[in-house]
């Protein structure tokens, strides 16, 4: 904040405020100014989770869903092999995705963060074009390329490779790994740029001067002062991978869905409302304490900003 | 779409460091970090610009081989009124939803400004709808209006989703643009017995303005693609997402690619005038 030292101004008025960091007080009434969105936030953010959590122990029947306090529902969860297996295969698959996206953007991020003035502001603005999209589009243009009559299999048949279209690049945890990797990459690539974006030169120079090969300037230097954006990225995309609903939805098939695909269900197909709040909320409480654990090492709100401040 | 708001952000101030002496660790290494990235950005366009070249494609599949040049799916789109209808429904909900949610977060912002207990967990609630997984952000909501008794439509329920969805967004793009100005404009206009809406109006908001309108359109552009969280509550409402979405689902239409072209095109214009006037503000009111 920058506070207006006591002597550029004449401390004579009366009408100023003082607060304990010389400056004037802000404008306004904190109450007034954080009232409109605050209530808004829990109205239709905090209380209709509130009414999920509760919803978690109520019971579903074909005549609808009725108040109830019963932890069958969450036995269901966590017993029934078909939910857990599910549960464990989600979180493989938003592992993995981590994982390749980290290995894949890092090297983009790091050539980004290397480059000066207007080729720097070009290449970094043709990262971000594509992501200005909606994902569905992101997801859906995968299925022409790998489809039946997709670019891969016409290049194939045009080449004399296969005689008839294959089937399985489509509809298997493959196709929602690349779909996945392709929709999120820039929330790792994102992150990671910024916080070698901050790394002083002069780090890196004394490193180098010192005798470091750059093999260790990387390994000692860089790559501990880019951890925060790597973090940040790691937890973005982890918990957009764990929640994807529309990747494995169009690319996975049967064999592809991942746990969003089976909350939907209880809801759009099944009209189980309490089971799939029971499942939502077990995702939610997934996604929590991933953020409380690595609360340790970066703040929420950080997260969400690319890892700048941290 | 999470953190592109705050990535909308944050590249419109790239670090003006130059160091003296230009050094280069990596030289020998460069040539091949510029293959990779050549790769990596024919990862990112290929596909893309594959869905421009089907769009023009002359053929009743979404596919190859490419059967000859065409407009006709464009034609389609334009003439068909559930798109249409679709279209203007999420201009309608994109525009209300900015503008809505940039004026609780101008607000917020402001407020955050102050010193008041329990501004942490302020910060927090704010953050709730984008910590909240997506699909569960739509849901909740699903089953909050159902049991309220108050029927998914385009103007109660995907409203709110979109503004829950933007206002985080909102906040986070807003509050770096209050967080840094100088005071002493404010200080002096104080001093001179300017009251506290006259400040507001004619010194704080005239600076951040720029800053203002760049994350109207930053939201715009997130509401305009929000899907998720809309099909639980779209009702009979469809969204331009949401709309496309029965499309792929039903039957690959093959006006789909015309279709993906122009949302596209929507989404990066106006993310793109939004990162000018993000570049305006970061130089107006240098942090």
């Amino acid at each position: 904040m920058t506070a207006v030292t006591p002597d550029r101004v004449p401390a004579t008025t009366s009408r100023r405020k003082k607060v304990k960091d010389g400056g004037i007080k802000p404008i306004g009434k904190p109450f007034w100014l954080l009232g409109p969105g605050v209530l808004w936030l829990l109205i239709f953010g905090l209380a209709p989770l509130a009414f999920m959590l509760m919803m978690s122990f109520w019971t579903s029947t074909i005549y609808g869903t009725r108040p109830d306090f019963s932890f069958d529902n969450y036995a269901r969860v966590l017993v029934t092999e078909l939910y857990r297996d599910q549960l464990f295969k989600t979180l493989r698959i938003a592992i993995m995705t981590t994982a390749i996206t980290v290995v894949i953007s890092y090297p983009v991020a790091y050539l980004l963060s290397r480059l000066q003035g207007m080729q720097k502001a070009f290449f970094v603005l043709l990262m971000f074009l594509p992501f200005w999209t909606s994902y569905v589009i992101r997801a859906f243009v995968w299925l022409p390329i790998l489809g039946r009559n997709g670019a891969i299999n016409n290049a194939l048949q045009a080449l004399g490779i296969i005689d008839q279209p294959i089937d399985w690049l489509l509809f298997n945890e493959g196709a929602v790994f690349l779909g996945l990797v392709y929709v999120y990459t820039l929330f790792m690539t994102l992150p990671i740029y910024l916080s070698l974006e901050k790394i002083d030169p002069a780090l890196v120079e004394a490193a180098t001067d010192l005798g470091a090969r750059p093999a260790a300037v990387f390994r000692r230097v860089i790559l501990p002062l880019s951890w925060p954006g790597v973090l940040s990225g790691c937890i973005m995309v982890f918990l957009l991978s764990i929640s994807a609903f529309v990747t494995p939805q169009l690319l996975g098939g049967p064999s592809g869905i991942m746990y969003g695909n089976v909350i939907a269900s209880q809801f759009l197909a099944n009209n189980n409302w309490a089971f799939g709040s029971a499942l939502s909320i077990s995702l939610v409480t997934i996604v929590l304490v991933l953020l409380l654990i690595s609360s340790r090492w970066i703040g929420v709100q950080h997260v969400f900003t690319g890892g700048r401040n941290s | 779409m999470t953190s592109i708001a705050a990535g909308k952000a944050n590249i419109a101030k790239p670090h003006a460091r130059k160091p003296e002496r230009r050094h280069r660790p990596y030289g020998g290494y460069l040539s091949a970090l510029w293959i990779y990235a050549g790769a990596f950005y024919t990862f990112l366009y290929g596909p893309l610009l594959m869905i421009v070249l089907l769009s023009f494609n002359d053929s009743e599949i979404v596919g190859f081989p490419f059967q000859g040049f065409t407009v006709r799916w464009y034609e389609v789109v334009f003439e068909s009124p559930a798109l249409l209808k679709a279209l203007g429904n999420s201009l309608g909900v994109g525009f209300l939803a900015a503008a809505i949610a940039t004026t609780l977060a101008l607000s917020l912002a402001m407020g955050f400004r102050h010193q008041f207990r329990g501004k942490p967990i302020v910060l927090y609630l704010i953050l709730v709808p984008i910590i909240i997984p997506g699909i569960i952000g739509g849901i909740v909501l699903l089953i909050f209006f159902g049991f309220s008794g108050i029927r998914s439509s385009l103007w109660t329920t995907v409203l709110v989703a979109h503004v829950n969805w933007v206002l985080p967004f909102a906040f986070l793009t807003l509050f770096p643009r209050l967080h840094g100005f100088d005071r002493a404009l404010e200080e002096a206009a104080m001093d001179l017995g300017a009251k506290p809406w006259e400040i507001f109006t004619r010194i704080v908001f005239p600076i951040i303005r720029p800053g203002v309108i760049a994350t109207a359109l930053f939201s715009f552009s997130l509401s305009f693609d929000e899907f998720i969280r809309t099909i639980f509550v779209s009702g009979f409402d469809r969204t331009i997402p949401v709309q496309f979405w029965g499309l792929i689902v039903d039957e690959l239409a093959p006006e789909l690619p015309a279709m993906a072209v122009l949302i596209i095109v929507i989404s990066i214009f106006s993310s793109l005038i939004g990162f000018y006037f993000m570049r305006r503000a970061s130089k107006s009111a240098p942090t």
